[in-house]
Formats: structure tokens, sequence, C-alpha cells
């Protein structure tokens, strides 16, 4: 299972806004897919998966504010659930 | 037969696998925003670091860069102490108030990172001038980065080293990059250690991946220091893993080469195939240190977590002589 979450990476990370999902609930991902695309203050930025799988669940809606650092779904390996 | 220490290989194998699981844990911790500021993450030149730590004594004095958790970790710093400075809490090497570029503690020989690209080669230049005015038998060594040293203080530093005969050893931490930057694209003159001749000191392009031959030329430019006769230029070659800083989306090298470099020079692999076949260490004991490493960095990631911020009320402490309330 791989978690993928908003990376605190630059100064300016506060505020960061889920701006758009590109990928829904069991959707089948490969990696380097972008899943997710986010918003701060000086930039958009698209996260995406390392690995492959299938997308489990938005812990996010869009335009939810996410703090930096926190998971927003995961990637669910063959037999993994949540 | 080996010319090597079992003891030496494996401290030193430790020393290299606890860098790599510490800038890993860092690496994902900085991500996840647990470490305030960002790292500048040295995987992948381990034996740089170890190389050369493993040739000095404990009093000798090293000034570093922007990028030290290796150096710093070498010289024998704790994890613990590492990690909660890179937490920046009270119980960090720096007290939390430097965090992951200014690592340092003048009593035990290290004069620091900083945020000074180029930087390095002076500070450890000074020390060189205390050791000899003082006439202690020891050694300052300086890092810079590829891209540091093509700063004009280094080689202004390196000069007034050569005509003072100063104890000084300068370590280029040659990892290809400065940021996006390519060394041969901004190198004059091709092989910096080429440079040694004009300002009259010996100088040498090494590999940086091979921990012993690290460690030999070190050695032998301590040994140099130490009788009085100079300075002298190390140019390890070595390579960075990760981006420059924490989360980098590099595009400007591809992927193919991070994975030659990976496969085929990781320094880890390269020491552990050696020490291996020499009769050094067999495979568990390797496993056991793996082991080993990976649970001293748990439990110093636990203890930086654990540790306390900064008291607000010490923020004079160490700031000035005590006038103002500090001491
Ligand atoms: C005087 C100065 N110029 C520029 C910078 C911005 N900067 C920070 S790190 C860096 C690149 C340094 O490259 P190198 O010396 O090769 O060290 P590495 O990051 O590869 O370890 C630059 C340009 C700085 N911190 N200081
Ligand atoms: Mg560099």
């Amino acid at each position: 299972m791989e978690e993928i979450f908003v990376p605190a990476v630059g100064m300016a990370m506060d505020n960061v806004v889920l701006l758009e999902w590109l990928k829904n609930p069991g959707d089948t991902v490969n990696a380097g897919d972008v899943i997710a695309i986010i918003e701060t203050d000086k930039t958009t930025m698209d996260i995406a998966a390392e690995t492959a799988g299938v997308m489990g669940a938005h812990k996010y809606q869009v335009n939810d504010e996410v703090p930096a650092g926190n998971t927003i779904a995961v990637i669910l390996g063959p037999g993994e659930s949540e | 037969m080996s010319n090597l220490s079992k003891e030496w290989a494996h401290s030193s194998l430790r020393g290299m696998m606890l860098i790599r699981e510490f800038e890993e844990t860092a690496d994902k911790l900085s991500l996840r925003g647990k470490i305030p500021g960002g790292i500048h993450n040295s995987s992948g030149q381990e034996a740089v670091a170890v190389g050369v730590l493993s040739a000095l004594d404990p009093l000798d004095v090293i000034a570093t860069t922007h990028r030290s958790h290796h150096h710093t970790l070498a010289k024998g710093f704790s994890a613990r102490e590492v990690m909660a400075e890179l937490f920046t809490k009270s119980t960090g090497v720096s007290r939390g108030r430097g965090g992951s570029m200014h690592l340092g503690d003048f009593h035990r020989g290290h004069f620091g990172g900083n945020g000074i690209v180029g930087a390095g080669v002076g500070i450890a230049m000074g020390a060189a001038l205390g050791i000899q005015q003082r006439g202690d038998a020891k050694v300052s060594v300086g890092f810079v980065g590829d891209g540091g040293v093509n700063t004009g203080r280094t080689w202004e530093a390196i000069n007034m080293a050569v005509i003072w005969k100063l104890p000084l050893i300068v370590i280029i931490d040659n990892n290809q990059y400065a940021v996006e930057t390519f060394v041969d694209r901004v190198t004059g003159g091709g092989d910096i250690a080429k440079r040694g001749e004009g300002f009259g000191l010996p100088s040498y392009t090494i590999n940086g991946q091979d921990v012993v031959e690290v460690n030999e030329y070190t050695a032998k430019a301590r040994q140099r220091a130490l009788a009085g006769e100079g300075p002298t230029i190390i140019n390890a070659l070595t390579y960075r893993y990760y981006g420059h800083n924490v989360g980098e989306k590099g595009q400007y090298r591809t992927q193919d080469e991070i994975l030659d470099w990976k496969t085929n020079r990781d320094p880890i692999d390269l020491f552990i195939a050696r020490a291996t076949s020499e009769g050094l260490i067999t495979d568990s004991e390797v496993a056991a240190l793996r082991d080993d490493v990976k649970k001293e960095v748990e439990d110093a990631v636990d203890f930086a977590e654990k540790s306390p911020q900064p008291d607000l009320n010490s923020i004079l402490v160490d700031v000035d002589s005590g006038l103002l309330g500090g001491k």
C-alpha cells in the first residue's frame, strides 16, 4: 500500500488546496500516474503515484485545504483493502 | 588476505549504512513536514564522509557545507543528536537553533555546516592557522562541493594555506552537480585537481565511491599536514542519489544516469563486495549491521520526536556574553 500525500516542499506550504482528482476510487493506477493536482500559494503541483495498484477512497474533496504532509489517498496492492 | 583490518571494515561499513538509513528516513520525514525547512540529502556520498573521517583523529577539525549530515555522522556525532537537530529540538547538536544546515560543535572539532556555498574551506583554513599557532598536533579539513570549488574565496584560502604551510586538507565532495548544473559545464580546465599545480600543492582526483581509496589519500594528506609540509586537495568523485534539496523534481539528469551510479558504483555495495571477497565480513554480519543501523535510526527519530523544543527563555543563550541575559 502506498500512501499518497501532499509533500512539504518549500516554504510556502500553508494553505494548500486540493484542486482536482485525476483518479477515482477503484481506478487502476500505474506507477507515475498523476493522482491529484494541488495548489499552493505559489504554484500548482501534480501528485503522482510511485507504485501501481488500485485507487482507494478520496480522503479530501476538491477545494478542501490539506495540511502539508497529510495523506490524501492510498494505492492498494493486490489483495489489500483500506 | 586483506590489508584492511576486520575492525576497520566493520566500522566503516556500519558508518556508511548508518548515513544511508539516516538520510532515507530524514527525507521521508521532511516530505511529511515533520522536519522543518527541508534537508540536503547526502545518499550516495557515504564513502567520501566515512573514508575521510576514518583517517582523522577525533580532535581534528572539520568545516563543512550545506550538505553535512554525512560528515557529521561520520565524525562520530550520534544519530540521536543529529536527528534531534533536524527536528530543531533542544537535544540536538546545536540545541535546536541550527537545524539541518547548521550542525556543529566547536568543542568536538566540528566547525559547522553553513549556508554559504564555498565557505567551508575558508573556515577550515582559519582553524588550520589556529592549530599551527598553538602548535597542536592536529589537522583541519574543509569540505566543499563541485559548485563551491569555483568560488574565489576557496582559492584565496588555499593560497594562504600553501604559503603558510597550514595543516589543511581540502576535500571536494564532488557529486557532479551544483543544484541543476553539471560540473563539466562550469569547470574550466576539466579536472579540478590540475588547479593544484598552479597553487603549488599536491592535488588528486580519486574515486569517491571507494571508501578505502578515500581513507588512504586522506591519511597521506594528514601525514603531510602534520609534518608541516602544508595542504593537500582531494577531489573525490561521487554522486548524489536524491535531488539537490528534499522533494526536488529534477529534469536535468536522466533516470539511466542515476540508476547506473546506484547499481554499478554504490559505495556500500562496492565495499560489501570487497570486504566479503577478502574474508572480512559474512552475509549474516552484513544483515546484522543493516538491522542495527535501522534500529539506531528508529530510536533517533523517536528521541527527536519526544524531545522538547528549545525554551523561549533560552533564546539569548550562546548569543551574547551575558550582557543581554545570555551566557
Ligand atoms: C554564496 C552562495 N551562492 C549560491 C547559493 C545557493 N546554492 C545553495 S547550494 C548551491 C549549489 C552548491 O553545489 P555544490 O557546491 O556542488 O554542493 P552540493 O549541493 O552538490 O553538495 C547553490 C548555488 C548559496 N547558498 N551561497
Ligand atoms: Mg555538487
